[in-house]
């Protein structure tokens, strides 16, 4: 612990006091504290999926931001590698030798040293025998230092963006305070529990003890406001460094994080990647330009993931609770907050689907003690729990789901054709659905074949518009793709194939399923039998395309398929032939045949017929059963069935030339 | 009492559940005498019917053992139209009897599967009968072969002398069938046999090749049967009944205990599905010792399936299935009634899947179960409770306790249907 923490010194010596008396003494934990403990709640397991979960946070927070403000998303992310060296001069610590070397994990005993030595010789031995012996020679992994537990690797994480940028004022509280946030409400989120950068600080704070750095400046805003600070976790209080009002030249608006924190970039590569490919997917009105950078110039990566589209989907509304949703404590919240005084109004305005009538009918059924105008305030605990009763038991009408914004079947197909390349693409979007009074929407899309497509099923879950990509196989999409659609009725080959199935579910509230909310449940029969709709839909879309594609290969290769197994039918009849015939010649019953017979055995016999007379016979009946077909396929499908490319023409901006033909009922606009 | 310290001399488990209701061995032989002879002189008196006696309203299509000669000549005359067809320039198709399950039919007084006489034409010229027709060429020639040369050879052999074409060896055995219908013969005409997979133990001797085979004196796994059945002759017997087991686990327990020393039998197993040496063999017993046939399956829907083989025939060969059928099996359990007639505990049921329940609802329309009143009682039984179990079941009170117990008091009350 470094000494800026000088305020938790007191408590500390108090806290280890009662243990002495080992008396129990109630605590009480800060939210920053809690979470700092169950790190692994929020995604911060280890130092790797911290640092994947601190980009994916950060990228978040940047979409919600611009969308926020309807501005097309435009998301730098930049991830520096610091090395040690570099990371004790950034705190100011000299860089020690280590004199002792014995002291540490990582030492090597002379015996191991001996045992090491032996297996290298050993392995360069056998090597060497195998390239003697022409063996393709396999590549040892070239023995990797041990790495000690010390041996931690920094990164610094940097996010710019161009959304609404943050007020002045606000940003200490915005970074500083663990679960306070805008995004509480009741509506599509893509946040998880508004922890975001903050925890990220909790983290930085943990691993490296480094401030975060925050830029930012709002639309019309002379100013940018540049704030250093930290985070006191026993308090639950930002720590700030600096806050200060910096010049604006470029008249830019969003925000630009800095942080520094401990991580694994060598193991959460492929992860970042894949994460930044499939947020490309789902977003593909966004422009997101991620860069990895470091000493060694080979590792380092740059990815620019273009728009593609300038159609954004709505920005999600706030929506009311549905009554079936509501538990006790969220109705006495609802109550607490509302500006309703009575009953009848509360009903009636702070839910969705009660109208006045309904209310009425509702407040009749609740009993004698109910009445519309009674005040809220004078509501006893008991009369709450009948009104929660009766909201359980009672039948409303579904949420309907325009408080949802989905990606939008457009924008998820430009999407997967933008990242993917497939040959071939259909997606879904299913109408909106309820599950425990929470409506969704299930969006899909299914592909075959394209780019960095694996074989078999390569699935990419969204959820609220943000991918997921951890334990995915308990995931309903994962089985449901594996278990409940049959591939093969699609004429798609689950194996070879390359599939690309991809599956948005949207909610204001996302059933997750364990603590790190990576998946969710196959236990919803209500979003698992939409998900395999949505899923069969696009394949039933699909299969039409595919049973044209393959008719058309089979009329290109049928002469090819039929004429592979002329030898073999042939060979098989002129042995029997031959066979025969020879037999026939020995045995002195020549009647045993007909005349025909008789004549085409001898014919065989002095090979004046042969195997290639037989082949060639076949092969021109071959020839003419196929131009019969083309004929008739030719007719059936129409003659202009040849290849057809796609091509974009781009709109001309410059003055359009039109004549508008008017007539009493329409306008008929002709554009030259 | 005299007769429980006789059975204490061979085993010490006097408390085996229902042990005290078994009455002497003497007795118990005398009840299948009685049942031997009844059932020995019942079928006697009755003529086999075929399907020349019997005037169905459409022509069925059934094979019979051809000679060699026959059966080239047969294929001989077929190559010779082809080879025409083709130098006539009009490619060549094969007229291939139909084996699906529409153009099966149960006929009840014959008491098994016989195929209608559906067909279909397999060109050449097209894409989707190319593949099949250039392997029935192919595997015709190799029948011709043998033919010439008067050899057997096993499936896997003919599947191995053209892999290329073949690809699997299910495809050559389906187009074998295919060819022993076209041909009008059964498939141990064409001298194609498979593996050995039945075996026989008990009071029977028979001659294999020439040998004569005592199935006493085999030691504990008995003698396999023959893949082809013309080698087989002779059949002497003192049984009293044949003992069909579907297990090899039971099989083996029954021959190791010398079952067959106590209660005179033969006993057999096509260890699961019964190929068609075991089926032939089968019907060859019951045709010349003329004995009543039991058999022990598991108690689940497969069970009943494997004895609706042996009895009425399978879809697959249903061209053959007068040679292949043997007629009047009793199903003498592990029948879903005796789970707890026998007091099986819970934990040896096993509870039935939803593809077992799906089977066993099928099967109830099947009309070889609907025949028998007892059979669709006791299926009903299975797939309302939802539990299978297995012969193996039994052992829960001790591995010789279908061979000590079950089996005795089962044919002593002469408990099957």
């Amino acid at each position: 612990m470094d000494s800026s923490e000088s305020p938790t010194e007191t408590k500390k010596t108090k806290s280890k006091t009662p243990r002495k008396n080992k008396e129990t003494v109630l605590k009480q934990k800060s939210p920053a504290e809690f979470f700092a403990e169950n790190k692994n709640i929020a995604g911060f397991d280890n130092p790797g999926k911290s640092l994947y979960t601190t980009v994916r946070e950060l990228v978040e927070n940047s979409l919600d931001s611009a969308e926020s403000i309807s501005e097309l998303p435009v998301v730098e992310i930049t991830i520096e590698e610091i090395k040690k060296s570099k990371f004790n001069s950034m705190i100011g610590l000299i860089d020690c030798e280590r004199v002792d070397a014995e002291l540490y994990d990582d030492y090597e005993t002379e015996k191991a040293r001996e045992k090491r030595l032996a297996k290298e010789a050993r392995a360069q031995e056998i090597q060497a025998k195998n390239a003697a012996l022409g063996k393709k020679v396999k590549e040892t992994p070239a023995s990797k230092g041990i790495r000690g537990r010390g041996e931690a690797s920094f990164y610094r994480v940097i996010c710019k963006d161009n959304g609404k940028g943050m007020p002045h004022d606000d940003i200490p509280n915005m970074f500083g305070r663990v679960l306070s946030g805008t995004k509480y409400g009741l509506k599509q989120t893509r946040g998880k529990f508004g922890l975001g950068a903050k925890m990220a600080l909790i983290w930085s704070k943990m691993s490296t003890g480094l401030p975060i750095e925050i830029s930012s400046s709002m639309r019309n805003q002379s100013y940018m406001s540049f704030c250093r600070l930290d985070i006191d976790i026993h308090k639950n209080i930002p720590h700030v460094h600096v806050n200060e009002k910096r010049e604006n030249k470029e008249r830019w608006h969003g925000a630009e994080i800095q942080v520094v924190i401990e991580g694994n970039w060598t193991t959460y590569r492929s992860k970042i990647l894949h994460y930044m490919r499939q947020m490309a997917v789902i977003t593909p009105y966004a422009q997101f330009l991620f860069k990895f950078v470091s000493d060694a110039p080979e590792k380092n990566v740059t990815i620019r993931f273009s728009r593609r589209t300038d159609v954004m989907p709505p920005v999600p509304l706030e929506t009311k609770h549905h009554p079936s949703s509501v538990d006790l404590l969220l109705i006495k919240r609802l109550i607490a907050e509302t500006s309703k005084q009575n009953l009848l109004q509360f009903l009636q305005h702070e839910f969705v689907n009660i109208s006045k009538s309904h209310a009425e009918r509702l407040i009749g059924e609740m009993g004698p003690d109910f009445s519309p105008k009674m005040a809220l305030k004078s509501l006893t605990p008991q009369q709450l729990v009948r009104i929660h009763q009766l909201f359980r038991q009672a039948k409303f009408d579904d949420p309907n789901g325009h408080c949802l914004s989905p990606a939008g079947e457009y924008n998820l197909r430009l999407g997967i054709i933008k990242e993917l390349h497939p040959d071939m693409v259909a997606t879904y979007s299913g109408s909106a659905q309820v599950f425990e009074g929470h409506p969704f929407i299930v969006e899909a899309g299914v592909s075959i074949g394209g780019k960095n497509v694996k074989q078999g099923l390569n699935i990419f879950r969204f959820a609220n518009r943000i991918p997921l990509l951890f334990e995915q196989g308990a995931d309903v999409v994962t089985r449901t793709a594996l278990k409940r659609i049959n591939w093969s009725s699609y004429k798609i080959n689950q194996l070879q194939d390359k599939i690309g199935i991809f599956v948005s579910i949207v909610s204001t509230k996302i059933p997750f399923k364990g603590t790190g909310k990576e998946y969710i449940g196959d236990d919803i029969t209500e979003i698992a039998s939409a998900v395999k709709y949505s899923i069969q839909q696009c394949c039933v879309q699909l299969k039409s395309k595919i049973v044209k594609k393959m008719q058309a290969r089979e009329q290109q290769e049928r002469k090819r398929n039929l004429s592979k197994y002329i030898p073999d039918a042939t060979g098989a009849v002129y042995n029997v032939l031959k066979d025969m015939a020879e037999t026939q010649l020995h045995a002195s019953k020549k009647f045993r045949y007909g005349d025909d017979d008789g004549e085409l055995l001898r014919k065989v016999y002095e090979n004046l017929i042969t195997k290639e007379t037989l082949s060639e016979k076949l092969a021109k009946h071959v020839e003419q059963v196929d131009y019969e077909m083309a004929l008739e396929y030719a007719t059936q499908s129409g003659v202009s069935e040849e290849p057809r490319e796609t091509i974009y023409i781009k709109p001309l901006e410059t003055e359009n030339k039109i004549i508008d033909l008017h007539s009493p009922f329409f306008v008929f606009r002709m554009f030259h | 009492m005299a007769e429980s310290s006789k059975k204490r001399r061979r085993t010490n488990t006097d408390d085996l559940p229902f042990k005290n209701k078994l009455k002497p061995d003497s007795t118990i032989l005398q009840t299948l005498k009685d049942f031997s002879t009844s059932s020995s002189s019942s079928s006697s008196s009755s003529k086999t019917l075929t399907l020349q006696d019997l005037s169905l309203p459409f022509s069925c299509r059934e094979v019979s053992d051809l000679s060699l000669s026959s059966v080239q000549s047969n294929i001989e005359s077929l190559v010779l139209r082809i080879a025409h067809s083709i130098l006539s320039g009009n490619g060549f198709a094969f007229d291939v009897p139909s084996r699906a399950a529409t153009n099966q039919f149960y006929v009840p007084e014959l008491d098994r599967i016989v195929l209608k006489d559906k067909s279909s034409l397999r060109p050449f010229a097209n894409i989707s009968t190319v593949r099949k027709s250039a392997i029935t060429a192919r595997i015709l020639q190799l029948v011709h072969q043998l033919c010439i040369k008067g050899i057997h050879v096993t499936k896997r052999d003919l599947f191995y002398t053209d892999v290329k074409l073949f690809q699997d060896q299910i495809q050559s055995d389906t187009v074998l069938d295919d060819v022993s219908c076209m041909l009008g013969c059964t498939r141990s005409s064409l001298n194609v046999v498979a593996a050995e997979k039945g075996v026989v133990v008990g009071r029977l001797i028979f001659s294999d090749n020439g040998d004569m085979i005592d199935c006493t004196k085999m030691g504990m796994g008995g003698k396999a049967i023959p893949p082809n059945i013309d080698r087989v002759g002779d059949m002497q017997s003192d049984a009293l009944f044949i003992l069909l087991v579907e297990k090899d686990a039971a099989y083996m327990r029954l021959a190791e205990d010398r079952f067959y020393n106590r209660f005179p039998c033969i006993i057999v197993t096509a260890k699961g599905q019964p190929d068609v040496a075991t089926r032939l063999f089968l019907k060859k017993m019951k045709m010349e010792l003329n004995l009543p046939v039991l058999a022990l399956v598991d108690s689940d829907p497969y069970g009943l399936k494997i004895l609706s083989v042996y009895g009425c025939g399978s879809k697959n060969m249903s061209y053959d299935s007068a040679n292949l059928t043997t007629p009047d099996i009793k199903w003498l359990g592990v029948r879903p009634s005796d789970l707890d007639k026998y007091k099986i505990p819970e934990q040896c049921r096993l509870p039935m899947t939803e593809q077992d329940i799906k089977t066993g609802k099928d099967m109830l329309e099947e009309d070889f179960v609907k025949k028998n009143p007892g059979w669709v009682e006791e299926l009903t039984l299975m797939v309302k409770t939802k539990q299978k179990a297995e012969i193996q079941a039994l052992s829960t009170f001790g591995f010789q306790y279908l061979s000590e117990v079950y089996l005795p008091l089962k044919l002593q009350q002469k408990d099957w249907l």
